[in-house]
Protein backbone atom coordinates (compact mmCIF):
# COMPACT_ATOMS: atom_id res chain seq x y z
CA UNK A 1 0.00 0.00 0.00
CA UNK A 2 1.21 3.49 -0.77
CA UNK A 3 2.25 5.48 2.34
CA UNK A 4 -0.63 7.75 3.43
CA UNK A 5 1.52 10.88 3.35
CA UNK A 6 4.64 12.17 1.63
CA UNK A 7 7.47 11.13 3.92
CA UNK A 8 9.22 14.50 3.51
CA UNK A 9 6.50 17.13 3.71
CA UNK A 10 3.40 15.29 4.92
CA UNK A 11 1.07 15.97 1.99
CA UNK A 12 -1.66 13.34 1.74
CA UNK A 13 -0.40 11.89 -1.55
CA UNK A 14 -2.21 8.55 -1.16
CA UNK A 15 -5.55 10.30 -1.75
CA UNK A 16 -4.51 10.94 -5.35
CA UNK A 17 -2.84 7.62 -6.09
CA UNK A 18 -5.82 5.74 -7.56
CA UNK A 19 -6.61 8.59 -9.92
CA UNK A 20 -2.96 8.87 -10.96
CA UNK A 21 -2.78 5.13 -11.55
CA UNK A 22 -5.92 5.07 -13.62
CA UNK A 23 -5.01 8.06 -15.75
CA UNK A 24 -1.46 6.89 -16.40
CA UNK A 25 -2.75 3.47 -17.46
CA UNK A 26 -5.00 5.31 -19.89
CA UNK A 27 -1.84 6.69 -21.46
CA UNK A 28 -1.74 10.21 -20.04
CA UNK A 29 1.65 11.86 -19.48
CA UNK A 30 2.67 11.45 -15.77
CA UNK A 31 3.97 15.01 -15.60
CA UNK A 32 0.65 16.41 -16.74
CA UNK A 33 -1.34 14.25 -14.32
CA UNK A 34 0.79 15.33 -11.36
CA UNK A 35 0.55 19.01 -12.35
CA UNK A 36 -3.20 18.66 -12.76
CA UNK A 37 -3.60 16.95 -9.37
CA UNK A 38 -1.70 19.81 -7.71
CA UNK A 39 1.21 17.64 -6.61
CA UNK A 40 3.85 20.28 -7.22
CA UNK A 41 6.80 19.48 -4.93
CA UNK A 42 9.33 16.91 -6.03
CA UNK A 43 9.22 15.15 -2.65
CA UNK A 44 5.55 14.34 -3.24
CA UNK A 45 5.97 13.59 -6.95
CA UNK A 46 8.56 10.88 -6.24
CA UNK A 47 6.21 9.26 -3.68
CA UNK A 48 3.73 8.60 -6.48
CA UNK A 49 6.08 7.93 -9.38
CA UNK A 50 8.35 5.58 -7.44
CA UNK A 51 5.65 3.57 -5.69
CA UNK A 52 5.30 -0.11 -6.54
CA UNK A 53 2.14 -1.79 -5.28
CA UNK A 54 3.53 -5.01 -3.76
CA UNK A 55 0.62 -6.29 -1.68
CA UNK B 1 19.09 55.54 10.98
CA UNK B 2 19.00 52.87 13.65
CA UNK B 3 16.77 55.06 15.75
CA UNK B 4 14.23 55.47 12.95
CA UNK B 5 14.20 51.74 12.56
CA UNK B 6 13.52 51.19 16.26
CA UNK B 7 10.75 53.74 16.22
CA UNK B 8 9.02 52.01 13.35
CA UNK B 9 9.15 48.66 15.08
CA UNK B 10 8.18 50.19 18.41
CA UNK B 11 4.72 50.97 17.15
CA UNK B 12 3.57 47.44 17.89
CA UNK B 13 3.44 46.24 14.32
CA UNK B 14 1.29 49.10 13.09
CA UNK B 15 3.48 49.23 10.01
CA UNK B 16 2.83 45.62 9.10
CA UNK B 17 1.31 45.17 5.68
CA UNK B 18 -0.14 41.96 4.33
CA UNK B 19 -0.90 41.32 0.69
CA UNK B 20 -2.65 38.06 -0.14
CA UNK B 21 -1.38 36.49 -3.36
CA UNK B 22 -3.28 33.22 -3.48
CA UNK B 23 -6.05 31.77 -1.39
CA UNK B 24 -7.69 28.37 -1.75
CA UNK B 25 -9.26 25.89 0.67
CA UNK B 26 -5.93 24.49 1.73
CA UNK B 27 -3.33 26.97 0.53
CA UNK B 28 -2.56 30.57 1.39
CA UNK B 29 0.30 32.63 -0.03
CA UNK B 30 0.82 36.18 1.20
CA UNK B 31 3.46 38.86 1.31
CA UNK B 32 4.11 40.38 4.69
CA UNK B 33 6.07 43.60 5.04
CA UNK B 34 7.37 45.35 8.13
CA UNK B 35 8.20 42.39 10.36
CA UNK B 36 11.44 40.75 11.49
CA UNK B 37 12.70 37.17 11.33
CA UNK B 38 12.07 36.24 15.00
CA UNK B 39 8.43 37.30 14.67
CA UNK B 40 7.67 35.62 11.36
CA UNK B 41 9.54 32.47 12.38
CA UNK B 42 7.60 32.29 15.64
CA UNK B 43 4.38 32.41 13.62
CA UNK B 44 5.67 29.68 11.30
CA UNK B 45 6.65 27.37 14.13
CA UNK B 46 3.37 27.86 15.98
CA UNK B 47 1.39 27.14 12.77
CA UNK B 48 3.21 23.83 12.44
CA UNK B 49 3.54 22.72 16.01
CA UNK B 50 0.98 24.27 18.35
CA UNK B 51 -2.40 24.43 16.60
CA UNK B 52 -4.73 21.73 17.97
CA UNK B 53 -6.43 19.38 15.52
CA UNK B 54 -7.99 15.93 15.54
CA UNK B 55 -6.20 12.68 14.69
CA UNK B 56 -6.88 9.03 15.45
CA UNK B 57 -5.04 8.13 18.63
CA UNK B 58 -6.50 4.83 19.89
CA UNK B 59 -7.55 1.88 17.76
CA UNK B 60 -9.36 -1.20 19.10
CA UNK B 61 -8.80 -3.89 16.51
CA UNK B 62 -11.38 -6.63 16.80
CA UNK B 63 -10.45 -8.42 13.60
CA UNK B 64 -7.76 -7.85 10.99
CA UNK B 65 -7.26 -10.57 8.38
CA UNK B 66 -5.28 -8.35 6.03
CA UNK B 67 -1.55 -8.61 5.37
CA UNK B 68 -0.96 -5.38 7.33
CA UNK B 69 0.21 -5.76 10.92
CA UNK B 70 -2.18 -4.24 13.47
CA UNK B 71 0.46 -1.61 14.36
CA UNK B 72 0.88 -0.58 10.73
CA UNK B 73 -2.88 -0.38 10.30
CA UNK B 74 -3.21 1.81 13.40
CA UNK B 75 -0.36 4.02 12.19
CA UNK B 76 -2.02 4.46 8.79
CA UNK B 77 -5.28 5.41 10.47
CA UNK B 78 -3.47 7.99 12.60
CA UNK B 79 -2.10 9.76 9.53
CA UNK B 80 -5.49 10.25 7.85
CA UNK B 81 -6.44 13.92 8.23
CA UNK B 82 -9.72 14.44 10.11
CA UNK B 83 -11.82 17.62 9.70
CA UNK B 84 -11.17 19.67 12.82
CA UNK B 85 -12.89 23.05 12.36
CA UNK B 86 -15.80 22.30 14.70
CA UNK B 87 -13.83 19.85 16.84
CA UNK B 88 -11.19 22.37 17.86
CA UNK B 89 -14.04 24.42 19.41
CA UNK B 90 -16.25 21.67 20.83
CA UNK B 91 -13.74 19.05 21.96
CA UNK B 92 -11.26 19.37 24.81
CA UNK B 93 -7.82 17.78 25.23
CA UNK B 94 -8.00 14.29 26.70
CA UNK B 95 -5.40 15.33 29.29
CA UNK B 96 -7.80 18.05 30.51
CA UNK B 97 -10.83 15.76 30.62
CA UNK B 98 -11.80 14.07 33.89
CA UNK B 99 -13.11 10.88 32.23
CA UNK B 100 -9.70 9.23 32.42
CA UNK B 101 -10.14 7.40 29.11
CA UNK B 102 -12.29 8.69 26.30
CA UNK B 103 -15.74 10.23 26.30
CA UNK B 104 -17.72 12.42 23.85
CA UNK B 105 -16.25 15.55 25.47
CA UNK B 106 -12.66 14.68 24.56
CA UNK B 107 -12.99 12.18 21.68
CA UNK B 108 -14.72 11.31 18.43
CA UNK B 109 -15.06 7.73 17.34
CA UNK B 110 -15.14 5.86 14.05
CA UNK B 111 -16.21 2.35 13.13
CA UNK B 112 -14.69 0.31 10.33
CA UNK B 113 -16.24 -3.00 9.33
CA UNK B 114 -15.57 -4.38 5.87
CA UNK B 115 -15.33 -7.71 4.12
CA UNK B 116 -13.14 -8.53 1.11
CA UNK B 117 -12.36 -8.74 -1.69
CA UNK B 118 -11.87 -4.96 -1.77
CA UNK B 119 -9.62 -2.04 -1.00
CA UNK B 120 -10.82 -0.25 2.12
CA UNK B 121 -10.75 3.55 1.78
CA UNK B 122 -11.00 6.42 4.23
CA UNK B 123 -14.62 6.92 3.13
CA UNK B 124 -15.43 3.53 4.71
CA UNK B 125 -14.57 4.90 8.17
CA UNK B 126 -17.99 5.58 9.65
CA UNK B 127 -17.86 8.65 11.90
CA UNK B 128 -20.02 9.02 14.97
CA UNK B 129 -20.17 12.81 14.51
CA UNK B 130 -20.75 13.79 10.84
CA UNK B 131 -18.74 17.01 11.33
CA UNK B 132 -15.65 15.08 12.39
CA UNK B 133 -14.77 12.83 9.46
CA UNK B 134 -11.83 12.07 7.13
CA UNK B 135 -10.96 15.03 4.90
CA UNK B 136 -10.38 12.82 1.85
CA UNK B 137 -12.59 9.91 0.76
CA UNK B 138 -9.92 8.31 -1.39
CA UNK B 139 -7.10 7.40 1.00
CA UNK B 140 -6.47 3.64 0.65
CA UNK B 141 -6.13 2.07 4.11
CA UNK B 142 -5.77 -1.66 3.48
CA UNK B 143 -6.55 -4.37 0.96
CA UNK B 144 -8.70 -7.40 1.79
CA UNK B 145 -8.67 -10.63 -0.21
CA UNK B 146 -11.73 -12.83 -0.65
CA UNK B 147 -13.50 -13.50 2.67
CA UNK B 148 -10.93 -11.54 4.67
CA UNK B 149 -12.46 -9.15 7.17
CA UNK B 150 -11.53 -6.09 9.16
CA UNK B 151 -13.41 -4.76 12.16
CA UNK B 152 -12.20 -1.98 14.41
CA UNK B 153 -13.15 1.06 16.45
CA UNK B 154 -10.93 4.15 16.22
CA UNK B 155 -10.85 7.05 18.66
CA UNK B 156 -9.72 10.48 17.47
CA UNK B 157 -8.49 13.04 19.96
CA UNK B 158 -7.18 16.57 19.94
CA UNK B 159 -3.41 17.07 19.90
CA UNK B 160 -0.62 19.34 18.70
CA UNK B 161 2.31 18.78 16.32
CA UNK B 162 4.84 19.02 19.16
CA UNK B 163 3.53 15.68 20.38
CA UNK B 164 3.29 13.77 17.09
CA UNK B 165 3.51 14.74 13.40
CA UNK B 166 -0.02 13.40 12.79
CA UNK B 167 -1.30 16.45 14.70
CA UNK B 168 0.53 18.91 12.44
CA UNK B 169 -2.14 20.77 10.46
CA UNK B 170 0.33 22.16 7.88
CA UNK B 171 2.09 20.19 5.18
CA UNK B 172 4.18 23.05 3.79
CA UNK B 173 4.62 26.08 6.00
CA UNK B 174 7.56 28.29 5.06
CA UNK B 175 8.64 31.80 4.20
CA UNK B 176 11.40 33.31 2.09
CA UNK B 177 12.84 36.79 1.88
CA UNK B 178 11.22 38.96 -0.75
CA UNK B 179 13.89 38.86 -3.50
CA UNK B 180 15.62 42.11 -4.35
CA UNK B 181 17.45 42.02 -7.67
CA UNK B 182 19.62 44.94 -8.73
CA UNK B 183 21.66 45.45 -11.91
CA UNK B 184 24.24 48.25 -11.83
CA UNK B 185 26.00 50.28 -14.54
CA UNK B 186 28.74 47.66 -15.08
CA UNK B 187 26.26 45.54 -17.01
CA UNK B 188 27.33 45.11 -20.65
CA UNK B 189 23.99 43.55 -21.71
CA UNK B 190 25.47 40.19 -22.62
CA UNK B 191 22.20 38.52 -21.55
CA UNK B 192 23.86 35.50 -19.94
CA UNK B 193 22.04 35.93 -16.64
CA UNK B 194 18.65 35.90 -18.36
CA UNK B 195 19.63 32.81 -20.30
CA UNK B 196 20.85 30.89 -17.27
CA UNK B 197 18.15 31.79 -14.74
CA UNK B 198 16.18 28.57 -14.10
CA UNK B 199 13.05 30.45 -13.03
CA UNK B 200 12.63 32.88 -15.93
CA UNK B 201 12.98 35.86 -13.62
CA UNK B 202 15.15 37.97 -15.91
CA UNK B 203 14.72 39.12 -19.50
CA UNK B 204 16.97 41.08 -21.86
CA UNK B 205 14.85 43.77 -23.48
CA UNK B 206 16.32 46.55 -25.60
CA UNK B 207 19.83 45.95 -24.24
CA UNK B 208 18.65 46.16 -20.66
CA UNK B 209 18.08 43.46 -18.07
CA UNK B 210 14.50 43.61 -16.80
CA UNK B 211 13.24 41.78 -13.73
CA UNK B 212 9.98 40.28 -14.95
CA UNK B 213 9.00 38.00 -12.06
CA UNK B 214 10.96 38.83 -8.90
CA UNK B 215 8.67 36.80 -6.59
CA UNK B 216 9.52 33.62 -8.44
CA UNK B 217 13.27 34.04 -7.82
CA UNK B 218 14.65 31.25 -5.63
CA UNK B 219 17.83 33.21 -4.80
CA UNK B 220 19.91 30.39 -6.25
CA UNK B 221 22.63 32.87 -7.26
CA UNK B 222 23.16 31.40 -10.74
CA UNK B 223 22.87 34.83 -12.36
CA UNK B 224 25.52 36.25 -10.01
CA UNK B 225 27.94 33.40 -10.72
CA UNK B 226 27.54 33.61 -14.48
CA UNK B 227 27.77 37.39 -14.77
CA UNK B 228 31.22 38.33 -16.21
CA UNK B 229 31.15 41.88 -14.85
CA UNK B 230 29.66 41.32 -11.43
CA UNK B 231 26.86 43.72 -12.25
CA UNK B 232 23.93 41.75 -10.90
CA UNK B 233 23.14 41.29 -7.24
CA UNK B 234 20.43 39.18 -5.62
CA UNK B 235 19.50 39.69 -2.01
CA UNK B 236 16.47 39.85 0.26
CA UNK B 237 14.46 42.89 1.17
CA UNK B 238 14.78 43.72 4.84
CA UNK B 239 11.61 42.90 6.75
CA UNK B 240 9.63 41.64 3.75
CA UNK B 241 8.73 37.98 3.30
CA UNK B 242 6.70 35.69 1.06
CA UNK B 243 4.86 33.26 3.35
CA UNK B 244 3.16 30.08 2.23
CA UNK B 245 0.88 27.83 4.26
CA UNK B 246 -0.44 24.59 2.83
CA UNK B 247 -2.62 22.42 5.06
CA UNK B 248 -3.65 18.77 5.09
CA UNK B 249 -7.28 19.93 4.93
CA UNK B 250 -8.11 19.38 8.60
CA UNK B 251 -8.13 23.15 9.15
CA UNK B 252 -8.06 26.03 6.67
CA UNK B 253 -4.84 28.09 6.43
CA UNK B 254 -6.78 31.16 7.61
CA UNK B 255 -7.90 29.33 10.77
CA UNK B 256 -4.35 28.17 11.42
CA UNK B 257 -2.86 31.63 10.97
CA UNK B 258 -5.48 33.32 13.16
CA UNK B 259 -4.96 30.76 15.92
CA UNK B 260 -1.19 31.06 15.62
CA UNK B 261 -1.48 34.80 16.27
CA UNK B 262 -3.66 34.10 19.33
CA UNK B 263 -1.15 31.56 20.67
CA UNK B 264 1.74 33.99 20.13
CA UNK B 265 -0.03 36.80 21.95
CA UNK B 266 -0.89 34.45 24.85
CA UNK B 267 2.78 33.48 25.06
CA UNK B 268 3.94 37.11 25.07
CA UNK B 269 1.33 37.95 27.72
CA UNK B 270 2.77 35.18 29.88
CA UNK B 271 6.30 36.54 29.48
CA UNK B 272 5.12 40.06 30.35
CA UNK B 273 3.34 38.75 33.45
CA UNK B 274 6.38 36.73 34.49
CA UNK B 275 8.69 39.74 34.16
S1 LIG C 1 19.03 34.11 -8.13
FE1 LIG C 1 18.53 32.36 -9.45
S2 LIG C 1 16.30 32.46 -9.66
FE2 LIG C 1 16.94 34.44 -8.89
S3 LIG C 1 17.20 35.71 -10.71
FE3 LIG C 1 19.23 34.83 -10.25
S4 LIG C 1 19.31 32.95 -11.45
FE4 LIG C 1 17.15 33.59 -11.41
S1 LIG D 1 25.21 38.58 -17.02
FE1 LIG D 1 25.85 40.48 -15.99
S2 LIG D 1 26.67 41.75 -17.64
FE2 LIG D 1 25.51 40.11 -18.63
S3 LIG D 1 23.45 40.98 -18.91
FE3 LIG D 1 23.43 39.92 -16.95
S4 LIG D 1 23.92 41.51 -15.44
FE4 LIG D 1 24.52 42.31 -17.46
ZN1 LIG E 1 6.14 16.13 -0.23
ZN1 LIG F 1 -13.14 12.55 28.26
Amino acid sequence: MIPIRCISCGKVVSAYYDEYQKRSEDGENPKEILDDLGITRYCCRRMIIAHVEAW
Amino acid sequence: MVQVDLEVRGEEGSKMEIDIKKQTDNELIFIVDGVDVPFINAIRRICMMEIPKMAIEDVDIIRNDSTLFDEVLAHRLGLIPITSSTASESIIFASECDCGGHCPKCSASFILKEKGPKVVYSKDLKPEDPDIKPVYDTVPILRLKKNEEVELAAIAQLGIGLEHAKWEPTTACAYKYYPKITVDDNCDSCGMCAEECPRGVLELKKDKIIVVDAENCSMCGTCMRICPTGAIDVGGEEGKFIFRIETDGSLSPQEILTKACEVLSEKTDRIIEFC
